[in-house]
């Protein structure tokens, strides 16, 4: 017999949670549905689910508040839910732990999509299982070399400096995942650097004029507008 | 009505108003000196102190200024420009005359400017509640339409789904999600409005590379629309451009729609930035029908009223999500053109300006 992931879905809208278990049954995935954040809580600790797919929206805690709790003692992998817009609340709940985010409206596409890259991301500590066995991150012609540190396009050196290269190493680690600008700021220029997103901006445009043909169109690194950036994920 | 919240404080001090003041006296001053030098008769001196009164009283605010200007000038004159120099005579004749017509003048423009600039301040209102009213219409037009068919599609759906073959079946619900997807574009373009009036119309402004807005904007367009072939082109110079960045995604989002919807033929849009001296040029341009020549007046102004045949054939109107992209692109002080294209399709472009402006005064927006 298969062993199904187990999914927890923290959700109190009624239709949302009707319409998740059947995309998620349907699926193959085993589904929890808790109406309520203590509901919720209880069943995390009591159920250990592969993933969490948290509503930020709760009537009785706030989802935010969930989610510093159980990053306290657990690693498993929390998708959040809001139907807010504002970038400040996915940047807040990416920075407290959230492995990612999905804003209402989203299709079941984007659902499935994020629920598999948020398992596979707990599979390895790091981003991907092959870059764990081999060092090395392979998305298209992108390779990135963690043992030489270096990064080639098409086996061909991209030539990135230091910084860009730590850069691209960190996306790519971390593949298919936001990493949101303060994150990259602090593990690049150190926690006490100035939350400046232009130093950042201008890496970013330097890195895609050497990996990318259209920097304007880029497929291996992906800019979410007001969060961070996205690395595709590996091959 | 508004009146008693900012009833105009007739006298107040501002270090603006108050460099404006000394600034105009020390030029007049000056003036007047070296025009004694040429022509030692003093009878154009009063007329530059009374010039001089009339501009501080315009590019001031309130009376404070203007009158102090016109008391300065009148004993100014006396001291130093009039017979004897350096020394004040109230006796000259004529004298009392002057100070007590430098001082209506003073008053006159004063008042005169105040009640133009409450004016202004009433019109400004008055057009920002016209533009909430066409919003709110063009909302609710927006909001219902799709609701009905949702409505209906469903109620059919699960009042006689049975009797319905597959083909129906699927095209029902394929209506109810384009019809949803329609309500969501809707609820985004709402969320823009609010997000600018919500802290008083000032956006807040940050440093964002323009090419990044464009890559991400075209990146939401292909997962909805799959078969449009969208490209995007920015220089190979990085452009940093100050600017709210979801409200510009929105922006190029709700442009790239409207082609994709309204051009009819749509197949491929172009994306295109550019620097343009020293602003930034951003195009949406596409290969469908172009814009019919009846809808050019109207593309900006508010929405397009529902009782035009315009939506005869059912196509939503577009007005609202064009006029959300003017009333983003102007709160940043840009500008936003329609136009056709010699090879067929429409061209929508909008600057930004590159450099941050200083006085937050957003008056240059002249629009188009």
């Amino acid at each position: 017999m298969k062993i199904r992931e187990k999914i927890l879905v923290i959700e109190d809208e009624q239709t949302i949670r009707n319409f998740m278990q059947a995309v998620l049954t349907a699926n193959d995935y085993d589904v929890l549905l808790a109406r309520t954040g203590a509901m919720g809580e209880s069943m995390i600790a009591s159920h250990c689910p592969d993933v969490i797919i948290l509503d930020l929206g709760l009537p009785d805690v706030d989802g935010m508040e969930i989610l510093r709790k159980v990053r306290r003692w657990s690693k498993v992998p929390i998708v959040v839910v809001s139907a807010r817009t504002h970038e400040r609340d996915k940047v807040e709940a990416l920075d407290a732990g959230a492995d990612d985010y999905l804003t209402k409206p989203f299709g079941t596409g984007e659902l499935l999509a994020r629920i598999r890259a948020a398992i596979r991301h707990t599979r390895t500590p790091i981003g991907s299982e092959a870059v764990a066995n081999t060092g090395i991150f392979k998305a298209g012609d992108l390779t990135i070399d963690y043992a030489k540190h270096r990064v080639f396009i098409a086996g061909q050196d991209a030539n990135l400096t230091q910084n860009e290269y730590k850069l691209v190493a960190l996306l790519g680690l971390h593949a298919g995942k936001v990493l949101t600008y303060d994150y990259l700021i602090k593990e690049l220029w150190g926690p006490s650097a100035r939350s400046d997103n232009q130093i950042l901006r201008v890496n970013m445009a330097n890195i895609r004029r050497k990996i990318e043909q259209n920097p304007a169109q880029p497929v291996y690194i992906f800019t979410e507008v007001g969060i961070g950036y996205r690395m595709i994920e590996g091959d | 009505m508004q009146q008693s919240k900012k009833a105009p404080l007739r006298f107040v001090f501002t270090w603006h108003d108050f460099g404006v003041f000394i600034s105009l006296l020390v030029v007049a001053t000056i003036l007047c000196y070296f025009l004694r030098k040429i022509d030692d008769s003093d009878v154009y001196v009063a007329l530059i102190f009374e010039l001089t009164v009339v501009l501080v009283s315009r590019f001031t605010d309130g009376y404070l200024f203007g009158l102090l200007s016109s008391v300065v000038g009148v004993i100014g004159i006396n001291y130093i420009f009039t017979f004897p120099y350096y020394q004040l005579n109230f006796t000259i004749s004529g004298y009392p005359l002057t100070f007590l017509v430098m001082l209506i003048v003073s008053v006159v423009v004063s008042t005169l400017t105040t009640q133009i600039k409450q004016q202004e301040k009433i019109r400004a209102e008055a057009e920002k509640e016209k533009m909430r009213g066409n919003l709110l219409r063009a909302v609710s037009h927006d909001i219902r339409t799709p609701l009905t068919s949702i409505v209906g599609g469903v109620s059919t759906l699960l009042d006689s789904g049975d009797q319905l073959n597959e083909a129906t079946r699927t095209q029902l619900l394929e209506n109810i999600r384009d019809e949803s997807n329609w309500l969501v574009s809707v609820v985004e373009n709402l969320l823009s409005v609010t997000r600018m009036t919500g802290e008083q119309t000032k956006i807040k402004k940050e440093m964002e590379a323009g090419e990044e807005v464009l890559s991400a904007a075209a990146m939401k367009i292909k997962k909805h629309y799959p078969d449009i072939d969208v490209s995007v082109h920015a220089p190979q110079e990085l452009l940093m451009i100050p600017m709210d960045v979801i409200l510009i995604e929105q922006v190029l989002i709700n442009l790239m729609e409207n082609a994709i919807q309204h051009g009819g033929t749509t197949t491929r849009v172009e994306l295109q930035l550019r620097k343009d001296g020293e602003r930034a040029r951003f195009e949406v341009a596409d290969d469908g029908q172009g814009i019919a020549r009846e809808v050019f007046p109207k593309l900006f102004k508010g929405y397009l009223s529902h009782d035009e045949e315009l939506t005869a054939d059912g196509r939503r109107n577009m007005g609202i999500g064009l006029s959300v992209c003017m009333s983003i692109v102007q709160a940043h002080g840009g500008t936003m053109q329609a136009e056709n294209r010699e090879t067929g399709g429409a061209l929508f472009s909008f600057t930004l300006p590159l450099e941050e402006h200083r006085d937050e005064n957003p008056r240059e927006n002249s629009g188009n």
